[in-house]
């Protein structure tokens, strides 16, 4: 095989790779927000409960938690393996990524000064408009290089979809690895990521600047 | 400019009594964890009038200022804005009710907290459009008391690029433009260089001149003997001594008062 057609093979696997990368931001952005805030509910109940299923989440292999939604429920319900593992496979994706981001929204609207919601609070906002107009633009500017870690390292984890055998790129390129017993599809996938971070590290660096205009 | 302060004390005293108290705070305790801050405190303010409060740290002047302004939450004690209760007996009235009175007061605090997300128009603009006045009211506002605190031209700026006595100002004009009825500062200077304190100072004296009821916790003594019509010295929680800024600066009746305005006099 040509390392043109390696290429063009792999290639097809891109979008998949994408969806899950996409995806996986796109719900575990806001779901990790709805975690962070309740990890620092009122309620110890809640907030107890929620902090133990962060510890879980964080503290066991992705790898796992793919395998767990992927197969879980044939195993436990003897449910049908979906055939479209996309699904299984960005919930679990999702439920990580949230998990690690509730963390770090949690240490950012911790880093604000009280003094902005007491000042917010006697100026007549309401809890709501305090969280939305004071809290959060100042909590996405602190946290964004945090937030870029996880992305880049987000893009480098869409390679783990291989262990449910999603035909993401690098399951491809792995396929292909086997069968020609060759090396290189390791490397074309190494270029794709680091391609695709490179991407990624520009537009985050982007929003950065962009924020950059106050202290 | 010492002479220039004093008559503007004495203008504006004559004039500065009569009327019903527009705050009245009586009997006023708090506890944090059980250690007792504030222990009895009662005093009013009438329109007009300027109030310094006085003391060493720790005896419970910022407390106070806090449960005026409902940031803390007080055990005991009432507390009136016009003559309503805001609390009573610990009991503090309807949510609705105390965003009410929230409208008549303004706070200025130590560290300005401005937002610094916000330009200067935007972080005194926003919160009086939220207060439902229009966006041109609000910027109209804005540029008078921009005008008023010395810092034309700074509209556009952030406050991160503001000195810290120009941030200050700029958050004494973000409470102004909500007309409050009183003002509280706590220690408006603190925070500053010293060669920063005078220009704010400055402003509230100027504020102190147009009438404007204010609550002043400060340790700038020579600011509070000109600008107030009535001096509190706090210590322990209690209101050891209130009078008349000549009563309290040169003829103080309490020994703890004497021995903390000692520490001021080099
Ligand atoms: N949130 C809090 N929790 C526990 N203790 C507190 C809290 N806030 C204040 N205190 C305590 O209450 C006492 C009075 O504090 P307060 O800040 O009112 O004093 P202050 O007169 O303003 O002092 P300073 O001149 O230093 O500002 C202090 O002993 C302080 O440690
Ligand atoms: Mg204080």
């Amino acid at each position: 095989m040509s390392l043109l057609t390696m290429i063009l093979k792999m290639s097809e696997g891109l979008g998949k790779t994408c969806a899950i990368f996409f995806l996986t931001l796109l719900f575990s952005l806001p779901l990790g927000m709805l975690v962070a805030l309740l990890r620092m509910s009122k309620n110890k109940i809640v907030s107890s409960v929620v902090r133990f299923v962060i510890t879980v989440l964080r503290g066991t292999p992705l790898m796992l938690q793919l395998l767990a939604v992927t197969y879980g429920p044939y195993y436990l319900f003897g449910a049908n393996v979906s055939r479209n593992k996309l699904i299984p496979v960005v919930i679990a994706f999702s439920i990580n990524y949230a998990a690690y981001f509730a963390e770090i929204y949690r240490g950012g609207i911790e880093s604000i000064p009280a003094g902005q919601y007491e000042a917010a609070e006697v100026l007549g906002y309401s809890r709501f408009q305090t969280f939305v107009r004071i809290v959060l633009p100042q909590v996405i500017k602190r946290i964004l290089p945090s937030v870029t870690n996880e992305v880049v390292t987000l893009v480098k984890d869409t390679s783990m979809a291989f262990t449910v055998s999603y035909q993401e790129m690098f399951t491809i390129g792995k396929q292909i690895a086997n069968s020609q017993t060759s090396f290189v599809p390791f490397i074309v996938a190494g270029v794709f990521y680091y391609v695709f971070n490179f991407v990624v590290d520009r537009v985050m660096g982007g929003i950065e600047k962009r924020l950059n205009y106050y202290k | 400019m010492r002479e220039e302060m004093e008559t503007v004390s004495e203008k504006t005293e004559k004039t500065g009594t009569a009327s019903a108290p527009i705050l009245e705070i009586r009997n006023l305790q708090k506890a944090f964890d059980r250690v007792a801050v504030l222990r009895d405190i009662s005093f009013s303010i009438n329109p007009g009038n300027v109030v310094t409060v006085i003391g060493p740290s720790g005896s419970g002047k910022s407390t106070l200022l806090r449960c005026a302004s409902f940031l803390e939450t007080a055990n005991d004690g009432d507390i009136l804005y016009d003559g309503e209760y805001a609390l009573k007996g610990g009991v503090y009235a309807s949510k609705k009710e105390l965003g009410r009175f929230r409208t008549l007061f303004g706070m200025v605090f130590q560290n300005f907290n401005l937002f610094p997300h916000y330009s200067v128009m935007k972080n005194i603009c926003e919160p009086t459009v939220l207060r439902g006045v229009s966006k041109e009211e609000a910027r109209d506002r804005a540029v008078s008391l921009l005008k008023k605190m010395g810092l034309e031209g700074k509209e556009n700026a952030y406050p991160c690029q503001l000195s810290g006595g120009q941030q200050q100002r700029v958050a004494i004009a973000r409470a102004l433009a909500l007309k409050p009825e009183i003002l509280f500062f706590d220690e408006p200077t603190s925070a500053l260089d010293p060669e920063l304190t005078g220009e704010v100072l400055k402003v509230i004296r100027q504020l102190a001149e147009d009438r404007m009821t204010m609550v002043v916790v400060t340790h700038e003594m020579s600011f509070a003997h000109a600008v107030s019509h009535r001096v509190i010295f706090m210590d322990g929680g209690y209101i050891m001594e209130e009078g008349s800024p000549e009563q309290i600066f040169q003829d103080p009746q309490q020994e703890r008062t004497k021995k903390f305005l000692s520490n001021y006099k080099q």
